[in-house]
Protein backbone atom coordinates (compact mmCIF):
# COMPACT_ATOMS: atom_id res chain seq x y z
CA UNK A 1 0.00 0.00 0.00
CA UNK A 2 2.68 2.47 1.09
CA UNK A 3 6.41 2.51 0.26
CA UNK A 4 6.90 4.99 2.87
CA UNK A 5 9.05 2.19 5.68
CA UNK A 6 9.73 4.77 8.44
CA UNK A 7 9.52 3.33 11.27
CA UNK A 8 6.80 5.14 13.67
CA UNK A 9 6.52 2.79 16.52
CA UNK A 10 9.22 -0.21 17.34
CA UNK A 11 7.67 -2.84 19.80
CA UNK A 12 10.63 -5.07 21.03
CA UNK A 13 9.66 -7.80 23.23
CA UNK A 14 6.47 -6.72 24.94
CA UNK A 15 5.46 -8.32 27.99
CA UNK A 16 2.58 -7.54 30.27
CA UNK A 17 1.45 -9.53 33.55
CA UNK A 18 -1.34 -8.91 35.59
CA UNK A 19 -0.53 -10.64 39.21
CA UNK A 20 0.41 -14.34 37.88
CA UNK A 21 -1.49 -13.71 34.82
CA UNK A 22 0.78 -13.26 31.46
CA UNK A 23 -1.05 -11.56 29.30
CA UNK A 24 1.40 -10.54 26.86
CA UNK A 25 4.37 -12.97 25.96
CA UNK A 26 6.55 -10.92 24.09
CA UNK A 27 5.90 -9.24 21.41
CA UNK A 28 7.47 -7.59 18.41
CA UNK A 29 6.81 -5.66 15.61
CA UNK A 30 7.00 -2.29 13.74
CA UNK A 31 4.71 -0.11 12.84
CA UNK A 32 5.56 2.29 10.05
CA UNK A 33 4.07 5.77 8.74
CA UNK A 34 1.21 5.71 6.99
CA UNK A 35 0.45 1.48 8.57
CA UNK A 36 -3.30 0.64 8.99
CA UNK A 37 -2.60 -2.32 11.42
CA UNK A 38 -6.16 -4.33 12.32
CA UNK A 39 -5.07 -6.18 15.02
CA UNK A 40 -7.76 -9.58 15.63
CA UNK A 41 -7.96 -12.64 18.08
CA UNK A 42 -10.22 -14.18 20.40
CA UNK A 43 -11.04 -12.31 23.56
CA UNK A 44 -8.53 -12.54 26.55
CA UNK A 45 -6.20 -13.04 23.83
CA UNK A 46 -3.92 -9.93 25.21
CA UNK A 47 -4.94 -8.02 21.87
CA UNK A 48 -6.89 -4.79 23.84
CA UNK A 49 -4.09 -5.46 26.56
CA UNK A 50 -1.29 -4.87 23.76
CA UNK A 51 -2.96 -2.03 21.81
CA UNK A 52 -2.94 -0.35 25.58
CA UNK A 53 0.80 -0.25 26.34
CA UNK A 54 1.56 1.44 22.98
CA UNK A 55 0.36 4.51 24.91
CA UNK A 56 1.10 3.18 28.61
CA UNK A 57 -2.10 2.68 29.79
CA UNK A 58 -1.11 -0.35 30.67
CA UNK A 59 2.34 -0.44 31.77
CA UNK A 60 4.41 -3.32 30.30
CA UNK A 61 6.07 -5.37 32.89
CA UNK A 62 8.99 -5.75 30.26
CA UNK A 63 10.51 -5.18 27.01
CA UNK A 64 10.74 -1.37 24.93
CA UNK A 65 8.31 0.53 23.20
CA UNK A 66 10.14 2.99 20.76
CA UNK A 67 7.85 5.95 19.63
CA UNK A 68 9.29 8.32 17.44
CA UNK A 69 12.58 7.39 18.20
CA UNK A 70 12.28 7.75 21.97
CA UNK A 71 11.70 4.66 23.86
CA UNK A 72 8.82 5.52 25.98
CA UNK A 73 8.88 2.52 28.38
CA UNK A 74 11.61 4.48 30.09
CA UNK A 75 10.77 5.59 33.38
CA UNK A 76 12.30 9.03 32.74
CA UNK A 77 10.36 9.66 30.07
CA UNK A 78 7.84 11.75 30.17
CA UNK A 79 4.68 9.99 28.89
CA UNK A 80 2.28 13.22 28.49
CA UNK A 81 4.27 14.13 26.08
CA UNK A 82 4.01 11.75 23.94
CA UNK A 83 0.67 10.53 24.06
CA UNK A 84 -0.52 14.03 22.81
CA UNK A 85 1.07 12.39 19.53
CA UNK A 86 -0.84 9.10 20.06
CA UNK A 87 -4.50 10.01 19.73
CA UNK A 88 -6.92 7.38 21.35
CA UNK A 89 -10.47 5.91 20.66
CA UNK A 90 -12.48 4.14 23.42
CA UNK A 91 -15.18 1.02 23.19
CA UNK A 92 -17.12 3.27 25.52
CA UNK A 93 -16.27 6.45 23.76
CA UNK A 94 -15.34 8.02 27.00
CA UNK A 95 -16.28 11.72 26.00
CA UNK A 96 -16.76 14.17 28.99
CA UNK A 97 -20.55 14.45 29.73
CA UNK A 98 -20.24 17.65 31.67
CA UNK A 99 -18.51 19.45 28.40
CA UNK A 100 -20.50 20.23 25.12
CA UNK A 101 -18.70 18.83 22.15
CA UNK A 102 -16.68 21.84 21.52
CA UNK A 103 -15.20 21.69 24.91
CA UNK A 104 -14.86 18.17 24.57
CA UNK A 105 -12.36 18.78 21.40
CA UNK A 106 -10.84 22.26 22.45
CA UNK A 107 -10.08 21.57 26.22
CA UNK A 108 -6.61 19.91 25.17
CA UNK A 109 -5.05 21.42 22.64
CA UNK A 110 -6.05 24.65 24.38
CA UNK A 111 -4.77 23.39 28.03
CA UNK A 112 -1.70 21.47 26.28
CA UNK A 113 -0.95 22.75 22.42
CA UNK A 114 -1.32 26.08 24.29
CA UNK A 115 -3.60 27.54 21.85
CA UNK A 116 -5.66 29.88 21.44
CA UNK A 117 -9.40 29.52 22.11
CA UNK A 118 -10.25 30.81 18.43
CA UNK A 119 -7.53 28.34 16.61
CA UNK A 120 -8.46 25.63 19.03
CA UNK A 121 -12.40 25.88 17.98
CA UNK A 122 -11.66 26.74 14.28
CA UNK A 123 -10.01 23.71 14.09
CA UNK A 124 -12.43 21.55 15.98
CA UNK A 125 -15.23 23.21 13.54
CA UNK A 126 -13.17 22.22 10.59
CA UNK A 127 -13.17 18.69 12.28
CA UNK A 128 -16.84 18.70 12.95
CA UNK A 129 -17.99 19.55 9.53
CA UNK A 130 -15.61 16.95 8.10
CA UNK A 131 -17.73 14.32 10.30
CA UNK A 132 -20.88 16.22 9.49
CA UNK A 133 -21.37 16.91 13.06
CA UNK A 134 -20.69 20.62 13.60
CA UNK A 135 -24.75 21.40 13.82
CA UNK A 136 -23.98 19.30 17.52
CA UNK A 137 -20.89 22.09 18.64
CA UNK A 138 -23.12 23.50 21.71
CA UNK A 139 -24.77 19.79 22.56
CA UNK A 140 -23.70 17.76 25.30
CA UNK A 141 -22.65 14.48 25.01
CA UNK A 142 -25.49 12.85 26.27
CA UNK A 143 -27.83 13.80 23.61
CA UNK A 144 -26.01 12.00 21.10
CA UNK A 145 -26.48 8.68 19.53
CA UNK A 146 -23.55 6.21 19.99
CA UNK A 147 -22.24 6.63 16.43
CA UNK A 148 -22.01 10.36 16.99
CA UNK A 149 -20.87 9.84 20.60
CA UNK A 150 -17.43 7.74 18.54
CA UNK A 151 -17.28 10.37 15.70
CA UNK A 152 -16.95 12.95 17.93
CA UNK A 153 -14.34 10.89 19.91
CA UNK A 154 -12.63 9.88 17.09
CA UNK A 155 -11.94 13.84 16.18
CA UNK A 156 -11.38 14.85 19.43
CA UNK A 157 -8.71 12.46 19.36
CA UNK A 158 -7.37 14.59 16.25
CA UNK A 159 -7.75 17.70 17.61
CA UNK A 160 -4.23 17.41 18.97
CA UNK A 161 -2.99 16.38 15.57
CA UNK A 162 -1.68 12.99 16.29
CA UNK A 163 0.68 11.13 14.85
CA UNK A 164 -1.20 7.79 15.36
CA UNK A 165 -4.48 7.28 16.39
CA UNK A 166 -5.20 3.85 18.42
CA UNK A 167 -8.63 2.10 18.04
CA UNK A 168 -9.63 -0.22 20.76
CA UNK A 169 -13.02 -2.05 19.57
CA UNK A 170 -14.62 1.90 18.45
CA UNK A 171 -17.75 -0.49 17.08
CA UNK A 172 -18.12 -2.78 19.48
CA UNK A 173 -20.69 -0.94 21.49
CA UNK A 174 -22.99 0.57 18.94
CA UNK A 175 -26.24 -0.50 17.64
CA UNK A 176 -25.15 -2.27 14.23
CA UNK A 177 -26.87 0.40 12.08
CA UNK A 178 -24.23 2.79 13.39
CA UNK A 179 -21.19 1.07 12.97
CA UNK A 180 -21.08 2.09 9.51
CA UNK A 181 -20.96 5.70 10.15
CA UNK A 182 -17.99 5.06 12.78
CA UNK A 183 -15.87 2.95 10.12
CA UNK A 184 -16.74 5.69 7.32
CA UNK A 185 -14.84 7.98 9.49
CA UNK A 186 -11.90 5.62 10.03
CA UNK A 187 -11.94 5.16 6.48
CA UNK A 188 -11.59 8.04 5.38
CA UNK A 189 -8.70 8.80 7.70
CA UNK A 190 -6.75 5.73 6.85
CA UNK A 191 -7.37 7.61 3.13
CA UNK A 192 -5.71 10.68 4.47
CA UNK A 193 -2.49 8.54 5.27
CA UNK A 194 -2.92 8.77 8.85
CA UNK A 195 -1.44 5.50 10.59
CA UNK A 196 -3.55 4.05 12.67
CA UNK A 197 -3.70 0.46 15.02
CA UNK A 198 -7.24 -0.95 15.42
CA UNK A 199 -8.16 -3.58 17.75
CA UNK A 200 -11.85 -4.87 15.91
CA UNK A 201 -14.23 -7.64 15.09
CA UNK A 202 -14.83 -6.08 11.66
CA UNK A 203 -13.64 -8.27 9.43
CA UNK A 204 -14.78 -6.67 6.68
CA UNK A 205 -13.40 -3.58 7.94
CA UNK A 206 -9.93 -4.90 8.41
CA UNK A 207 -10.13 -6.62 4.92
CA UNK A 208 -10.78 -3.72 2.79
CA UNK A 209 -8.93 -0.64 4.96
CA UNK A 210 -5.70 -2.75 6.41
CA UNK A 211 -2.49 -3.00 5.20
CA UNK A 212 -1.71 -5.94 7.43
CA UNK A 213 -4.06 -7.89 9.57
CA UNK A 214 -2.38 -8.78 12.85
CA UNK A 215 -3.55 -12.20 14.77
CA UNK A 216 -2.85 -12.18 18.46
CA UNK A 217 -3.48 -15.18 20.72
CA UNK A 218 -1.93 -16.01 23.74
CA UNK A 219 -0.30 -13.13 24.11
CA UNK A 220 1.69 -13.46 20.90
CA UNK A 221 1.22 -12.60 17.19
CA UNK A 222 0.78 -15.84 15.99
CA UNK A 223 0.48 -14.55 12.31
CA UNK A 224 0.45 -11.64 10.63
CA UNK A 225 -0.24 -11.00 6.66
CA UNK A 226 -1.40 -8.71 4.39
CA UNK A 227 -5.30 -8.81 4.44
CA UNK A 228 -5.19 -11.04 1.25
CA UNK A 229 -3.13 -13.41 2.65
CA UNK A 230 -4.68 -13.50 5.75
CA UNK A 231 -8.05 -14.39 5.00
CA UNK A 232 -7.56 -16.22 2.13
CA UNK A 233 -4.36 -18.11 2.87
CA UNK A 234 -4.33 -18.45 6.68
CA UNK A 235 -1.25 -20.35 8.15
CA UNK A 236 -1.93 -21.47 11.59
CA UNK A 237 -4.40 -23.87 12.60
CA UNK A 238 -5.27 -21.44 15.28
CA UNK A 239 -6.13 -18.91 12.88
CA UNK A 240 -7.68 -21.03 10.68
CA UNK A 241 -10.16 -22.01 13.50
CA UNK A 242 -10.94 -18.02 14.66
CA UNK A 243 -11.67 -17.44 10.81
CA UNK A 244 -14.07 -20.33 10.91
CA UNK A 245 -15.89 -19.24 13.19
CA UNK A 246 -16.02 -15.43 12.99
CA UNK A 247 -16.70 -15.16 8.88
CA UNK B 1 -54.54 32.17 77.45
CA UNK B 2 -53.02 34.93 79.94
CA UNK B 3 -50.98 32.67 81.63
CA UNK B 4 -49.44 31.86 78.08
CA UNK B 5 -48.57 35.30 77.28
CA UNK B 6 -47.19 35.90 80.76
CA UNK B 7 -44.81 33.23 80.83
CA UNK B 8 -44.18 34.55 76.81
CA UNK B 9 -43.39 38.04 78.80
CA UNK B 10 -41.47 36.23 81.46
CA UNK B 11 -38.96 33.96 78.99
CA UNK B 12 -38.17 36.37 76.28
CA UNK B 13 -39.20 39.82 76.64
CA UNK B 14 -38.16 40.41 80.55
CA UNK B 15 -34.62 41.52 81.04
CA UNK B 16 -34.20 40.84 77.26
CA UNK B 17 -33.94 37.28 77.32
CA UNK B 18 -34.83 36.93 73.90
CA UNK B 19 -31.05 38.20 73.18
CA UNK B 20 -29.83 34.77 74.90
CA UNK B 21 -31.55 33.62 71.44
CA UNK B 22 -30.42 35.89 68.77
CA UNK B 23 -26.23 35.75 70.48
CA UNK B 24 -27.01 32.05 70.58
CA UNK B 25 -28.37 32.06 67.04
CA UNK B 26 -25.52 34.18 66.11
CA UNK B 27 -22.75 31.66 67.90
CA UNK B 28 -24.13 28.46 66.12
CA UNK B 29 -24.78 30.32 62.55
CA UNK B 30 -20.45 31.16 63.15
CA UNK B 31 -19.31 27.87 64.21
CA UNK B 32 -21.41 25.80 61.63
CA UNK B 33 -20.03 27.91 58.60
CA UNK B 34 -16.45 28.06 59.89
CA UNK B 35 -16.53 24.16 60.62
CA UNK B 36 -18.02 23.94 57.00
CA UNK B 37 -14.93 25.88 55.63
CA UNK B 38 -12.55 23.31 57.62
CA UNK B 39 -14.65 20.69 56.89
CA UNK B 40 -14.30 20.89 52.78
CA UNK B 41 -11.32 22.24 52.89
CA UNK B 42 -9.34 19.09 54.83
CA UNK B 43 -12.00 16.63 53.37
CA UNK B 44 -11.25 17.68 50.10
CA UNK B 45 -7.45 17.27 50.96
CA UNK B 46 -7.56 13.96 52.43
CA UNK B 47 -10.04 12.46 49.65
CA UNK B 48 -7.61 13.62 47.21
CA UNK B 49 -5.07 11.70 49.24
CA UNK B 50 -6.76 8.28 49.76
CA UNK B 51 -7.93 8.40 45.73
CA UNK B 52 -4.50 8.91 44.68
CA UNK B 53 -3.13 6.44 46.85
CA UNK B 54 -5.95 4.45 45.43
CA UNK B 55 -5.35 4.83 41.83
CA UNK B 56 -1.46 5.21 41.98
CA UNK B 57 -0.10 3.81 44.63
CA UNK B 58 1.82 6.38 45.97
CA UNK B 59 1.53 8.17 48.93
CA UNK B 60 1.57 5.69 50.83
CA UNK B 61 2.17 7.34 54.20
CA UNK B 62 0.17 10.39 54.01
CA UNK B 63 -2.90 7.92 53.50
CA UNK B 64 -2.07 5.72 56.55
CA UNK B 65 -2.63 9.13 58.43
CA UNK B 66 -5.24 9.82 56.51
CA UNK B 67 -6.51 6.33 57.58
CA UNK B 68 -5.72 6.63 61.21
CA UNK B 69 -7.20 9.99 61.26
CA UNK B 70 -10.76 9.00 59.64
CA UNK B 71 -11.20 6.03 61.80
CA UNK B 72 -10.44 7.87 65.19
CA UNK B 73 -12.96 10.77 63.89
CA UNK B 74 -15.55 8.26 62.65
CA UNK B 75 -14.71 6.07 65.86
CA UNK B 76 -15.60 8.19 68.88
CA UNK B 77 -18.60 10.87 69.72
CA UNK B 78 -18.25 14.14 68.62
CA UNK B 79 -19.05 15.61 72.40
CA UNK B 80 -15.89 13.72 73.51
CA UNK B 81 -13.64 14.79 70.89
CA UNK B 82 -15.09 18.63 71.99
CA UNK B 83 -14.05 17.72 75.81
CA UNK B 84 -10.67 16.73 74.46
CA UNK B 85 -9.78 19.71 72.37
CA UNK B 86 -10.99 22.23 75.03
CA UNK B 87 -9.69 20.44 78.00
CA UNK B 88 -6.19 18.91 77.03
CA UNK B 89 -5.18 20.90 73.48
CA UNK B 90 -6.36 24.32 74.59
CA UNK B 91 -5.49 23.42 78.47
CA UNK B 92 -5.04 26.98 79.36
CA UNK B 93 -7.56 29.52 80.43
CA UNK B 94 -7.27 32.26 77.99
CA UNK B 95 -8.59 30.18 75.05
CA UNK B 96 -11.23 31.19 72.89
CA UNK B 97 -14.31 28.71 73.46
CA UNK B 98 -15.50 29.32 70.38
CA UNK B 99 -12.15 28.60 68.64
CA UNK B 100 -11.71 25.06 70.13
CA UNK B 101 -15.69 24.62 68.91
CA UNK B 102 -14.34 25.70 64.95
CA UNK B 103 -11.93 23.62 65.44
CA UNK B 104 -13.18 20.45 66.93
CA UNK B 105 -16.57 20.91 64.49
CA UNK B 106 -14.63 21.53 61.81
CA UNK B 107 -11.95 18.59 62.59
CA UNK B 108 -14.82 16.29 62.83
CA UNK B 109 -16.91 17.70 59.74
CA UNK B 110 -13.82 16.42 57.45
CA UNK B 111 -13.83 13.24 58.33
CA UNK B 112 -17.12 12.79 56.75
CA UNK B 113 -16.82 15.05 54.28
CA UNK B 114 -13.67 13.54 52.68
CA UNK B 115 -15.36 10.13 52.52
CA UNK B 116 -18.68 12.36 50.95
CA UNK B 117 -15.56 13.36 48.27
CA UNK B 118 -14.31 9.94 48.12
CA UNK B 119 -16.72 8.01 46.84
CA UNK B 120 -17.73 10.58 44.52
CA UNK B 121 -14.42 10.57 42.88
CA UNK B 122 -14.31 6.59 42.63
CA UNK B 123 -17.39 6.95 41.47
CA UNK B 124 -16.57 8.35 38.24
CA UNK B 125 -16.09 5.58 35.53
CA UNK B 126 -12.35 5.09 35.03
CA UNK B 127 -12.84 5.28 31.23
CA UNK B 128 -13.19 9.36 31.79
CA UNK B 129 -9.70 8.86 34.01
CA UNK B 130 -8.14 7.16 30.77
CA UNK B 131 -9.66 9.15 28.27
CA UNK B 132 -7.79 12.34 29.90
CA UNK B 133 -4.57 10.76 30.13
CA UNK B 134 -4.43 9.41 26.21
CA UNK B 135 -5.00 13.38 25.60
CA UNK B 136 -1.83 13.56 27.13
CA UNK B 137 -3.52 15.21 30.70
CA UNK B 138 -0.76 14.44 33.62
CA UNK B 139 -2.78 13.03 36.68
CA UNK B 140 -3.36 16.31 38.46
CA UNK B 141 -4.51 17.94 35.24
CA UNK B 142 -7.07 15.18 34.55
CA UNK B 143 -8.39 15.44 37.99
CA UNK B 144 -8.76 19.07 37.57
CA UNK B 145 -10.14 19.34 34.28
CA UNK B 146 -12.29 15.96 34.34
CA UNK B 147 -12.98 14.26 37.63
CA UNK B 148 -13.04 16.63 40.01
CA UNK B 149 -16.19 18.60 38.69
CA UNK B 150 -18.30 15.20 37.63
CA UNK B 151 -17.16 14.21 40.73
CA UNK B 152 -18.51 17.45 42.83
CA UNK B 153 -21.59 18.01 41.03
CA UNK B 154 -22.23 13.93 42.30
CA UNK B 155 -21.39 14.82 45.79
CA UNK B 156 -23.59 17.99 45.91
CA UNK B 157 -26.64 16.54 47.83
CA UNK B 158 -24.21 14.54 49.86
CA UNK B 159 -22.39 17.43 51.37
CA UNK B 160 -24.97 19.79 51.43
CA UNK B 161 -26.73 17.14 53.76
CA UNK B 162 -23.55 17.16 55.60
CA UNK B 163 -23.94 20.54 56.46
CA UNK B 164 -27.49 19.98 57.93
CA UNK B 165 -25.90 17.51 60.25
CA UNK B 166 -23.34 19.57 61.65
CA UNK B 167 -25.46 22.21 62.25
CA UNK B 168 -27.63 20.48 64.24
CA UNK B 169 -24.47 18.80 65.78
CA UNK B 170 -23.01 22.08 67.00
CA UNK B 171 -25.43 22.06 70.03
CA UNK B 172 -23.68 19.97 72.14
CA UNK B 173 -21.23 22.95 72.49
CA UNK B 174 -22.32 24.14 75.26
CA UNK B 175 -20.82 21.02 76.99
CA UNK B 176 -17.55 23.21 77.10
CA UNK B 177 -19.58 26.37 77.80
CA UNK B 178 -20.13 28.34 74.47
CA UNK B 179 -23.09 29.84 74.52
CA UNK B 180 -24.70 28.44 71.34
CA UNK B 181 -29.12 28.75 70.62
CA UNK B 182 -29.01 25.49 72.42
CA UNK B 183 -27.43 26.91 75.38
CA UNK B 184 -28.51 30.03 75.34
CA UNK B 185 -32.56 28.46 75.57
CA UNK B 186 -30.98 26.53 78.63
CA UNK B 187 -30.01 30.18 80.01
CA UNK B 188 -33.15 31.29 80.08
CA UNK B 189 -34.84 27.97 81.40
CA UNK B 190 -32.30 28.35 84.30
CA UNK B 191 -33.60 32.36 85.04
CA UNK B 192 -37.06 31.45 84.76
CA UNK B 193 -37.64 28.09 85.95
CA UNK B 194 -39.55 27.57 82.70
CA UNK B 195 -38.17 24.82 80.51
CA UNK B 196 -41.00 24.35 77.61
CA UNK B 197 -41.01 27.17 76.24
CA UNK B 198 -37.59 28.19 75.72
CA UNK B 199 -36.44 24.91 74.70
CA UNK B 200 -39.60 24.92 71.77
CA UNK B 201 -38.38 28.29 71.11
CA UNK B 202 -35.21 26.83 70.24
CA UNK B 203 -36.14 23.75 68.99
CA UNK B 204 -38.58 26.21 65.95
CA UNK B 205 -34.94 27.72 65.08
CA UNK B 206 -32.76 24.83 64.34
CA UNK B 207 -36.23 23.26 62.57
CA UNK B 208 -36.85 26.35 60.46
CA UNK B 209 -32.58 26.87 59.73
CA UNK B 210 -33.03 23.28 58.58
CA UNK B 211 -36.44 23.43 56.81
CA UNK B 212 -35.12 26.11 54.70
CA UNK B 213 -30.98 24.64 54.23
CA UNK B 214 -33.43 21.43 52.82
CA UNK B 215 -35.53 23.00 50.59
CA UNK B 216 -33.07 25.32 48.90
CA UNK B 217 -30.69 21.75 48.54
CA UNK B 218 -33.32 20.32 46.81
CA UNK B 219 -33.81 23.16 44.41
CA UNK B 220 -30.23 23.06 43.92
CA UNK B 221 -30.50 19.35 43.04
CA UNK B 222 -33.21 19.56 40.80
CA UNK B 223 -31.27 22.50 39.05
CA UNK B 224 -28.26 20.16 38.57
CA UNK B 225 -30.63 17.12 37.07
CA UNK B 226 -31.87 19.78 34.83
CA UNK B 227 -28.17 20.36 33.58
CA UNK B 228 -27.27 16.95 34.18
CA UNK B 229 -25.95 16.24 29.97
Amino acid sequence: MTTNKETLIQVTDLQKSFKNLDVLKGITTDINKGDVVVVIGPSGSGKSTFLRTLNLLEVPTSGTIMFEGVNITDKHVDINIHRQKMGMVFQQFNLFPHMTILKNMTIAPIKLLKKSKEEAEAKAMELLKRVGLEDRAEAYPSQLSGGQKQRIAIVRALCMEPDVMLFDEPTSALDPEMVGEVLQVMRDLAKDGMTMVIVTHEMGFAREVANRVMFIDEGVIMEEASPEDFFNNPKSDRLKDFLSKVL
Amino acid sequence: MNSFKEKFIQNFIEEDRWMYLVNGLKTTLIITVLAVLIGIALGFVIAVIRTTHDKTGKLKFLNLIAKVYLAVVRGTPVVVQLLIIWFVVFAYPTASLLVAAVITFGLNSAAYVAEIFRSGIMSIDNGQFEAGRSLGFNYIQTMIYIVFPQAFKNVLPALSNEVVVLLKETSVAGYIGVQDLTRGGDIIRSRTYEAFLPLLAVAIIYFTIVTVLTWLISKLERRLRNSDH
